[in-house]
């Protein structure tokens, strides 16, 4: 199911708040995890078995790596009972990248290897990969993780750890919330009124940046990639800058709603987008955009390989590691993987000297560097087929010519209001005008027309139209 | 103190009235089984079963259930209407908002059914023993282009129908009505809010095949003229800009032609039903009146005038043929009428059979892209 339904919208959600809410608290955390496992098997009624899998394995892991630890005499940690856990936590830790493996990387793999050595002839498995898998398997890995390094306490109450997992808000895409930022709220909580108004905000935020902006550039996107050469190098560049829009719109719109959703049951989130298109270097567009991936790789695998204590040619080569799994974790292809090590080499670059050259040139510059980056990275993470990907990017260079010729030119003029739109709604402009404004009334009114304006149109959009694909379900 | 509070969370009061109304409404409001502006059956509530349930039936089309039966569904299309509209994007569900209340469906998009189309009705003639006269008509877009929004997508109608020209042209009567149409277009020869012709438009049209099938048209002034208000055609239900004013739908008839002189055969299948008269005027209590002239889309018409010179015609016709064929019946004593999308045997044979004078086939541009019917033609 995704938020940006009406099934979800109008029956789900409201059917969710009142059960929550009627609930004594002490069961509140049951109430969640059942309409979790609903809200989950809406779509994958057979793929929620994995789920649950997943949730015992880590579950019991971390019990047996606490009850293998404490065996010591007077709970004092000897050698010997260092090694049981130890080895509890890499099955663990095999099992749980095993499933993900399996599941979404399978295919992949095999497809490799028949390239590199055709005489293997691996029969290749046709799995269907189990929406939010990605996401799922790294929250609960930080939980294990977490646990063996002994920095959070074993969860013993398998609801509370399965709301956790299965916590409907963020399940499918995100923000990977680990367990440690959690685990005091999922015991503890106080709903209220306050947290509960600023996720109805947040969440009619995310929902109009999802429908409003996000479906319909990815419907302009589609058009003129559809127009094929007629769109010539301006509208290919209109065209993949829809995209960067639509990419940002839709991923941090589903980011917000996640968010503002969790608030409403009592939950506070960290922020997953921090305005990555306003970024002056690529290392920074890297601390602005899925920042919670981006925290669990430095916390899990970055940090734990060395980081940057051990010199600059280790460094480099921490670096290869993690932007290759970044790209990876994006999805099973060649292309994925391409464009985490494009990023990863452009990291690379900033960190030996760019990143010095950058500080001392004009902001303008340093923006168009960014922007003009990040963009192209979009190519590289769009097309699936390099052909397709070859053909585009000549087009973008003018292999057709410059202008747009027929039907493009129609659709881009007519999408430049929007454009602009989602251009100025990128930047921080009208959230640093709100915070500027000290009258209450002006505040109130803002709010609540906003709240109207969201609801309706957004609900007018969903019925009007079947065009609801959420990109991030892919992952 | 206490009302303060409550405006600081208005937002959670709205958000909650909303999503609480719409999902009580949703359950207990009586649902429609037809949509009138859609013109289709509105989904039903999905089976409901362990297989359904599993196989995700039951979920996917729950989803379109609730969107066919939201609550003032027709409310919330407008306004998604309205606001493409405002912000920009006029022609974004394929209608686009002309000038004086003028809407216009998308242009015709060159397919590669138009000229294999052409290709049958080339065989068709080629073959045929008596004359086969044959007209395109082109789309209300492309004849009122001054009327068109600024930004619009490109109509190619001409293009079309000479490309359609060059492969029949040998073998078939051609009769080009799109630089009369242009010139004359104030006079209102399309609907504002329909795709159609008016009866107007198809009267010119009568004029101009007058000169090639060489029948000497009835001149205007001999009609009376009968107007009936509030016509909502296909074009606003599709377009959903509900603000747009009606269409008026004129009747024409014949004042020196007797009563009773007319008689309309309708078959359909095994059913079959009859008529004085060009008009059938309980259509007209429906929003869409267009079927008022010859009832709309049948498979089989015979139209007989015994007040009409001897003749007898083969129309092969879309809709668009409705409204021309009460004026053609001026001429022909018997006009039968088919429309391929229904009838399904052969033309040459229907005829040999009624030993027809000769064939008109008359088509929109629109239908003759995306008809896949016409090789029933033979």
């Amino acid at each position: 199911m995704v938020f940006s339904s009406l099934i979800f919208l109008f029956m789900f959600l409201p059917v969710t708040l009142a059960l929550y809410y009627i609930t004594p608290r002490k069961f509140r955390n049951l109430t969640l995890f059942i309409v979790d496992l609903i809200f989950y098997s809406w779509g994958e009624p057979m793929l929620v078995l994995l789920m649950l899998v997943s949730v015992l394995l880590n579950y019991f892991a971390a019990i047996l790596i606490g009850v293998t630890r404490k065996q010591g005499k007077h709970g004092v940690e000897t050698k010997k009972n260092r090694i049981i856990p130890k080895i509890i936590f890499i099955v663990a830790i095999i099992l749980n990248l095993g499933l993900l493996g399996f599941f979404k990387y399978a295919g992949f793999i095999g497809e490799t290897l028949n390239f590199v050595m055709p005489f293997l002839n691996i029969p290749i498995l046709q799995v269907s990969l189990p929406i939010g898998i990605s996401f799922y398997t790294f929250q609960t890995m930080s939980y294990t993780i977490d646990v063996y390094r002994n920095t959070v306490k074993v969860q013993k109450n398998i609801i509370t750890f399965g709301t956790y997992v299965s916590l409907f808000p963020q399940l499918i895409a995100g923000p990977i919330v680990r367990y440690s930022d959690v685990a005091e709220q999922l015991m503890n909580r106080r709903e209220n009124l306050q947290q509960f108004t600023d996720g109805v905000k947040l969440f009619l935020i995310g929902l109009a940046k999802k429908v409003l902006v996000a479906n319909e550039m990815g419907n302009l996107w589609d058009s003129i990639r559809e127009s094929g050469a007629s769109s010539g190098a301006l509208g290919a560049w209109v065209g993949i800058i829809a995209y960067t829009f639509q990419i940002y719109f839709d991923f941090s719109g589903y980011s917000d709603m996640a968010i503002g959703l969790g608030k409403m049951f009592g939950f506070d989130f960290m922020k997953n987008f921090d305005y990555p298109y306003i970024s002056k270097s690529i290392t920074e567009f890297w601390r602005r955009w899925h920042i919670s991936l981006g925290t669990w790789f430095r916390e899990y695998v970055y940090i734990p390989l060395g980081g940057n204590r051990k010199g600059l040619g280790r460094q480099i080569i921490n670096m290869s590691v993690v932007w290759f799994l970044t790209g990876l974790w994006h999805g099973a292809s060649w292309t994925f993987i391409l464009w985490g090590v494009y990023f990863g080499f452009l990291l690379a670059l900033e960190k030996t000297f760019l990143l010095k050259l950058l500080k001392k040139a004009p902001a303008f510059i340093t923006h168009l560097y960014s922007l003009i980056l990040i963009v192209f990275g979009w190519v590289l993470f769009y097309f699936e087929d390099m052909g397709e990907m070859g053909v585009f990017l000549s087009r973008m260079f003018g292999s057709d010519g410059f202008m747009m010729t027929g039907d493009v030119t129609y659709k881009v003029l007519s999408y430049v209001p929007i454009l602009v739109m989602a251009a100025l709604v990128s930047t921080p402009l009208f959230a640093t005008i709100y915070h500027k404004i000290k009258s209450k009334p002006v505040l109130l009114v803002i709010d609540n027309v906003g709240c109207v304006l969201s609801l309706g149109l957004c609900t007018a959009s969903l019925i009007s139209s079947s065009y609801n694909p959420f990109l991030y379900f892919k992952f | 103190m206490k009302r303060k509070k409550f405006f600081l969370y208005l937002p959670t009061w709205i958000f909650c009235a909303f999503i609480f109304t719409f999902m009580i409404r949703l359950i207990v409001l009586p649902k429609e089984s037809f949509s009138e502006k859609e013109k289709r059956s509105l989904a039903e509530f999905p089976e409901l079963n362990t297989e359904t349930l599993l196989n995700g039936n039951f979920q996917n089309n729950l989803d379109t259930y609730l969107s066919d039966h939201f609550p003032a569904r027709e409310f919330f299309v407008g306004l998604n209407a309205d606001y493409n509209l405002l912000s920009g994007r006029n022609g974004e569900n394929g209608i686009f908002l002309g000038s004086d209340g003028y809407l216009f469906p998308s242009p015709t998009q060159q397919t590669e059914d138009f000229l294999k189309n052409a290709g049958f009705i080339k065989e068709y003639a080629d073959e045929s023993d008596i004359p086969v006269y044959m007209t395109l008509i082109p789309s209300s877009g492309f004849i009122n282009n001054d009327k068109l929004p600024v930004l619009h997508k490109e109509y190619h109608d001409q293009d079309m129908i000479n490309e359609f020209k060059n492969v029949v042209a040998d073998s078939v009567i051609f009769t080009d009505v799109t630089e009369t149409f242009r010139q004359k277009s104030a006079d209102q020869l399309y609907y504002k809010t329909d795709h159609h012709w008016t009866s107007k438009g198809a009267y010119e049209c009568y004029r101009l095949l007058s000169e090639t099938m060489g029948y000497s048209p009835v001149t205007e002034s001999s009609f009376d003229k009968v107007t009936v208000k509030d016509f909502y055609g296909t074009s606003y239900s599709k377009g959903a800009l509900w603000f747009v004013t009606p269409d008026e739908i004129e009747l024409w008839s014949n004042r020196e032609q007797p009563q009773d002189s007319v008689t309309v055969e309708i078959k359909d299948g095994s059913d079959a039903k009859q008529n004085n008269s060009y008009f059938f005027r309980d259509q007209l209590e429906n929003m869409d009146k267009y079927p008022v002239f010859l009832d709309g889309n049948h498979s089989f018409v015979r139209v007989t005038n015994t007040n009409a010179p001897e003749g007898k015609l083969i129309v092969v016709k879309d809709s668009y043929g409705h409204c021309i064929v009460p004026f053609l019946s001026q001429n022909y004593r018997e006009i039968v009428m088919v429309d391929l999308r229904y009838y399904k045997k052969p033309v040459s044979q229907l005829a040999e059979e009624e030993a027809a004078d000769a064939v008109l086939i008359l088509y929109s541009i629109d239908n003759m892209a995306t008809d896949p019917n016409l090789s029933f033609l033979e």
